[in-house]
């Protein structure tokens, strides 16, 4: 009887263990391939996170602005977007110039919003995204070619 | 088993840590190393290293598509009418503007880099009906890939050679306009290869071994799209090309250089730069040639750093995936999405095609204007030259600045009217240049009547399509012709040229 009540404690204990193991493994996985290390290790994404490391934003993760904030919606789009540019970089194929979809521009209006509410407390906002008058945000997409591209990427 | 299936998941989670903590490069570009030696001059040898590069590159062969204003159609520029030989947005009076000087003779919308040696062959600009093209190897300077490699050989001496001389040595596929031009062919890196522009840019302090790549990817094409001169004897190596900038890049400043650098002693135009004397209104005049470069780099586009490349030589991914320069060097509104919306990414293709027609329909409604102004300038002063009546008592000043303002107003339209935007590489410069060209172009017909003592006023009256129709037809061939020089009032002031065969049919001789 003794004997048995030891050997579902340590069994407890271990599940325990493994569960905190585990948990402590998503989250940090969640949150490395939020950044821009991540992001960066595809070519593909080369100008995204140069101009990222240049602009204001840069210490902040890729995610802050390119997923959803709650966990759920998160996790469900991190999933779709992952799999999706995993796909495209592999067996589909990549277009000349990539932009962002509708839904990750509200993705990222929103996150805009989210961190930025206090200072458009008091103003209405007109134009559909912050970005139509913070035209530098995504990616300092006016500078010259040469500082933000090169071939091969 | 479980070992390995332990090393599996580990290796895995290595993979994807180190990829995870990848670092990204400054854009640096690729580095290349070719076994080609750095004086080849034959863009085929470059295909093996570089074939999808020369796919981009051969697409330049295209010469079937327009745009509103620009494309790749080589119809004749004055002619108005269906393509290909002509177009709707035609320069009608362009052979009477430049009547006496070669460009009279023919002048097409220019096409692909890939025809340059065969359309500078076949250009009836260049006398092919003589051993002596009238014209100095210094046209070869901005078609051949086999420039750089005379310009070592001959040195100075190859500017003022035949031009014919060199005829036969030319692949017409192999030595147009090409990888050498612009590129080391060891390591591919960006070059200079032309001379007048180390010159030029030399004499203004622009230090090329130090130029930024952005700088780079505009420079190489500055080699060409630029307006130039051949030298005076008197000021150097006879024929050798230059630009002049010493003054600055625009019509204004250009004008005021060309006060210079030439030896005539006709009165009031001592020591002027010409390249011709217009027969009709005897002016001496200069000739603009494509000063892309120069309209491009105080514009909105150049003035914020964005270089010719960034919209003529888009990224494309011809595999799907790894980025390459599009080597195809065309009108960028044939391919909107890679070349503006890199930069306009909110905008629709269809908007900024909208946004660039919106310039060029007003910049080519003043060029009009400009063009007739022009060529009522010539006539009014052709008529006061030739006036009986009683003439004004200071006549023969007034005269010189009429025709001074006749050479000041056709230049300034023909710098906008050479330029291949259109007025968009800058639409302001371009409508504030044609405007300039109108005012000068009326201050000389103000002078030739006053000349008069206003008794040329009727005769200018009207429609100017009716005092001085557009010459349609007009060439080498046809100036042998009394006929044909009698079919127009203006073609009294040009000599017969005597009967002549074509020695030349592009690079082959044809008759002794």
């Amino acid at each position: 009887m003794k004997r048995k009540e030891g050997i579902s404690l340590t069994a407890v204990l271990a599940i325990l263990l493994v569960g905190v193991a585990l948990t402590a493994g998503a989250g940090f996985t969640m949150k490395a391939t939020d950044q821009a290390e991540f992001c960066g290790s595809c070519h593909l994404m080369y100008e995204a996170v140069r101009t990222h490391q240049q602009s204001v934003h840069s210490q902040l993760d890729c995610n802050e602005c390119h997923t959803p904030d709650p966990f759920i919606p998160k996790m469900t789009f991190k999933t779709y977007a992952g799999m999706k540019d995993m796909y495209k970089n592999t067996l589909g194929n990549v277009y000349d110039v990539i932009h962002a979809t509708d839904s990750t521009k509200e993705v990222v209006n929103d996150n805009c919003t989210r961190c930025h509410t206090m200072t458009t407390l008091n103003v209405e906002t007109v134009k559909p995204h912050c970005t139509d008058c913070h035209r530098q945000v995504p990616h300092l997409r006016t500078l010259p070619i040469a500082q933000r591209r090169v071939a091969d990427e | 088993m479980n070992k390995i299936y332990f090393s599996i998941v580990f290796i895995l989670f290595a993979i994807y840590l180190v990829a995870g903590c990848t670092e990204v490069p400054e854009p640096q570009t690729p580095s290349y190393e070719t076994t080609l030696d750095a004086s080849e001059d034959r863009n085929s040898a470059f295909k093996e290293f570089f074939p999808i590069h020369y796919q981009t590159y051969l697409q330049n062969e295209d010469d079937s598509q327009m745009t509103e204003y620009g494309g790749s159609v080589p119809h004749e520029k004055h002619l108005c009418g269906d393509l290909p030989k002509a177009y709707k947005y035609c320069q009608p009076y362009l052979k009477n503007l430049w009547l006496g000087y070669p460009f009279s003779f023919e002048y097409n919308r220019a096409r692909g880099h890939t025809y340059a040696v065969h359309d500078v062959l076949d250009i009836d600009r260049i006398n092919r009906y003589s051993e002596q093209a009238g014209l100095p190897s210094t046209c070869w300077n901005c078609k051949s890939n086999k420039v750089p490699g005379y310009a070592e050989k001959y040195g100075d001496d190859f500017w003022a050679m035949e031009f014919h001389q060199f005829r036969e040595e030319h692949d017409m596929d192999d030595h147009t306009i090409g990888c050498n031009l612009c590129h080391e062919p060891e390591s591919m890196d960006l070059r200079i290869t032309s001379v007048p522009l180390r010159d030029a840019f030399e004499k203004i302090g622009i230090d090329l071994e130090n130029a930024t790549r952005n700088e780079m990817r505009s420079y190489v094409c500055a080699q060409c799209h630029v307006e130039y001169y051949f030298q005076d004897a008197k000021f150097g190596a006879p024929a050798k090309p230059v630009f002049p900038w010493t003054q600055g890049f625009n019509p204004p400043e250009t004008y005021e250089y060309y006060k210079s650098f030439g030896s005539t002693t006709r009165e009031g135009f001592e020591g002027w730069f010409i390249d011709w004397t217009h027969p009709v209104s005897d002016t001496p005049m200069i000739k603009a040639q494509h000063p892309e470069f120069e309209m491009w780099q105080d514009g909105t586009h150049g003035a914020a750093g964005v270089s010719c490349a960034d919209c003529h030589m888009p990224y494309v991914r011809l595999d799907g995936k790894k980025k390459i320069s599009s080597h195809r060097w065309t009108s960028p509104l044939k391919h909107i999405e890679q070349s503006c919306l890199q930069c306009h990414s909110d905008k629709q293709p269809d908007y900024l095609k909208e946004r660039v027609i919106y310039s060029q329909e007003r910049t080519w409604e003043q060029l009009m204007r400009a063009q007739e102004l022009s060529v009522k300038a010539h006539e009014a002063v052709r008529l006061a030259s030739e006036y009986p009546g009683v003439r004004n008592a200071d006549y023969d000043q007034l005269m010189i600045q009429a025709r001074e303002r006749i050479r000041k107003g056709q230049w300034y339209w023909d710098w906008v009217s050479a330029e291949n935007s259109a007025g968009f590489h800058n639409p302001a410069k371009a409508i504030d240049t044609l405007a300039s060209s109108q005012q000068y172009s009326q201050q000389a017909v103000n002078l030739a009547m006053k000349a008069t003592n206003y008794g040329i006023a009727p005769d200018l009256e009207g429609n100017i399509y009716e005092v001085v129709p557009p010459i349609e037809e007009h060439s080498r061939k046809l100036q042998m012709s009394q006929e044909h020089l009698d079919t127009h009032q203006w073609f009294q002031y040009l000599p017969k040229f005597e009967e002549a065969d074509l020695v030349w049919d592009l690079n082959k001789r044809v008759s002794n």
